[in-house]
């Protein structure tokens, strides 16, 4: 693939530049775009690779973010926080995951969906959670003699985690299990005839996905300072699968333009919405809006999302290298 | 005794509403395969309707009659959009009727504003059995009772009817004796949308209805939906009745605060047994 020798590090150079040159409103939404994209690629693993609806992502990354918060603002190091969140999510995704995977399709949409909802009415009403409130005060992220003062710093850690969670999910994707993986997706019968543990690997998965989940909550916790049970609505979960879907299922790269798409979209339109003489639901409105339409248009007319149908663009282009 | 009778009435009366969203459920994914997630919306839509066309000054009848229509053409909408292209999958319609459910959100926001509104009901109340129990929730049991009787006889009864349970067994057989599946899956949608406007004209008097009210109505009327497996309506009532008397029992004996994780704990069990119920060797969607 040329194309990825040039455009893996050209990707690189331009994520560790922009920090640099971005102002602080737009470093907000740099960090947010990165941590939408750690979700997404797991997102795209669980429904693209192993062909699993997950519609409670929200609540893994809502899992990692109250692990880490409770852990910091009990006195705990912020790095311990941060690495117990994804411990702490995939550990979650294993309990619930062994009863839940058992279901298919639609089945496992409405109980990943019922699961997040249950967390987030328990997050509400229990006392060490901080009840409706959630937990404040969360002291920002430090490692070592380094402290987290300002975007620029969160900016970088996103990317960091990003990175990583994007060469895990490679990695995975070319090794053996990965396989097997694509193989569950397309029939478990036939995987499953051919040795594949099927239960054990679609656990595998769901726990990692909800890893990279936990990993994007802990560092939003610290980035925020709060969590409440309201940062992490049903929408969220939505958003995840939106993301996943218009970037391109079962395409680390896809992920993450949808991840870039989707956040500057509705960034862009809350600008504009928020300008002088715009109803005050106009905010609300556009985003959903844009969620809805994109989703809709996307699964209909671009049902291979973004990054396949510009790769077939790119390659049609050079007809010399096909077949 | 009477505070038991009266919790169990009024848990009938919840779990009817519940039934009539999972009837539409049902209808829909009977005909069609595909799990419509904007369900929940269909009454959300009607109750608004209802709220804001009484608001206006129409006669109680007209309105509610009007906004159930107008659950009907958002069926239709929601339909075209799901399963209005050919070589759609269940599981893509799935995800654009989530799309659809946002989308009215928007919609709804512009509207109606994001604050909860209500619609006057019957008034009044009579005692059964020293059992106070609201004359809406007579109302709700005997609507949801005349519904599915209507639904049952015209499945049974009619050529129509027959032609969409034909599409539910067997879509191409269906195709070969000259049935247009996808106009009967449209059918099944605009029928799925009255069955929820219905549900939510009845329960908007009961409690206040939001542009959000959704997720809980779609949730509760899946968790109904999914103890007839479904596809069974007469399984999906029993199943929606228990659910109401549980969460209103629970409400009722000081656990109100836990309703949501109760009737989502019920549907999580069920869907596991199920599964695990479930033939080792089934038949994989191609």
């Amino acid at each position: 693939m040329m194309l990825g020798r040039v455009a893996v590090p050209l990707a690189a150079a331009v994520t560790l530049a922009l920090p640099a040159v971005l102002d602080d409103s737009a470093l907000a939404v740099y960090v947010l775009l990165g941590l939408a994209a750690m979700v997404t690629v797991g997102v795209s693993l669980l429904m693209g690779y192993a062909g699993q609806v997950s519609l409670g992502q929200g609540a893994f990354y809502g899992v990692g973010a109250y692990t880490a918060a409770l852990l910091a603002l009990n006195g705990l190091p912020p790095l311990l926080g941060l690495l117990a969140a994804p411990v702490a999510a995939a550990a979650f995704a294993l309990v619930v995951g062994l009863p839940l995977l058992r279901l298919r399709g639609h089945h496992l949409a409405f109980a990943t969906l019922a699961m997040q909802l249950i967390l987030l009415s328990l997050a509400g009403q229990l006392d060490f959670t901080g009840g409706d409130i959630g937990l404040q005060a969360i002291p920002p992220f430090s490692a070592w003699s380094f402290e987290a003062g300002g975007v620029t710093a969160y900016a970088y850690l996103t990317w960091a985690g990003l990175a990583l969670v994007m060469l895990v999910t490679r990695n995975v994707i070319a090794s053996r299990p990965g396989r097997a993986l694509r193989a569950l997706a397309t029939s478990e019968t036939a995987a499953a005839s051919s040795g594949i543990p099927v239960g054990r690997y679609k656990l595998a998965v769901l726990a990692l996905s909800a890893a990279f989940a936990g990993l994007a909550g802990g560092i939003y916790c610290f980035y925020t300072g709060y969590v409440a049970p309201g940062s992490f609505p049903v929408l969220i979960s939505i958003q995840y699968i939106v993301m996943a879907v218009v970037g391109g299922l079962g395409t680390i790269w896809g992920a993450v333009v949808g991840a870039a798409a989707i956040t500057l979209l509705v960034q862009g339109l809350d600008r504009l919405a928020n300008l002088p003489g715009m109803p005050s639901y106009a905010p609300g409105v556009l985003s959903y809006a844009v969620y809805a339409l994109v989703l809709i248009a996307v699964v209909l007319f671009l049902p291979n999302g973004l990054v396949p149908a510009i790769r077939r663009l790119l390659s049609r282009e050079r007809p010399a290298k096909t077949r | 005794m009477s505070a038991f009778l009266t919790y169990l009435l009024n848990g009938l009366a919840v779990g009817c509403a519940i039934a009539l969203i999972a009837s539409g459920l049902v209808v829909i994914h009977r005909v069609t395969g595909v799990v419509n997630f904007a369900q929940g919306t269909f009454a959300v839509v009607a109750g608004l309707c209802a709220s804001s066309l009484l608001g206006l000054g129409l006669p109680h009848g007209a309105s509610e009659l009007a906004a159930v229509l107008a659950a009907a053409v958002a069926g239709l909408l929601t339909g075209l959009a799901a399963v209005g292209r050919p070589g759609t999958t269940p599981l893509s319609s799935l995800i654009v009727t989530l799309g659809v459910g946002v989308l009215a959100y928007a919609v709804e926001i512009v509207l109606w504003g994001d604050q909860p509104r209500s619609a006057p009901g019957l008034a009044g109340s009579v005692t059964v059995a020293g059992a106070r129990i609201q004359t809406q929730h007579l109302l709700v049991i005997a609507v949801t009772a005349v519904a599915f009787a209507a639904l049952a006889l015209f499945f049974g009864r009619t050529y129509l009817g027959k032609a969409l349970t034909a599409c539910a067994s067997n879509p191409y057989a269906a195709r070969v004796v000259g049935i247009d599946v996808r106009r009967m899956g449209l059918l099944a949608f605009a029928l799925g949308g009255l069955l929820g406007g219905l549900a939510g004209v009845l329960v908007t008097p009961m409690r206040p209805i939001s542009f959000d009210s959704d997720v809980t109505l779609i949730v509760n009327g899946f968790a109904a939906a999914v103890f007839g497996a479904l596809t069974r309506p007469v399984i999906t009532l029993a199943g929606a009745l228990l659910l109401g008397v549980a969460e209103t029992m629970a409400a009722g004996y000081g656990y109100g605060s836990h309703q949501l994780e109760i009737a989502l704990g019920l549907m999580l069990v069920v869907m596991i047994v199920q599964a695990g119920r479930r033939p080792a060797i089934s038949q994989e969607p191609t």
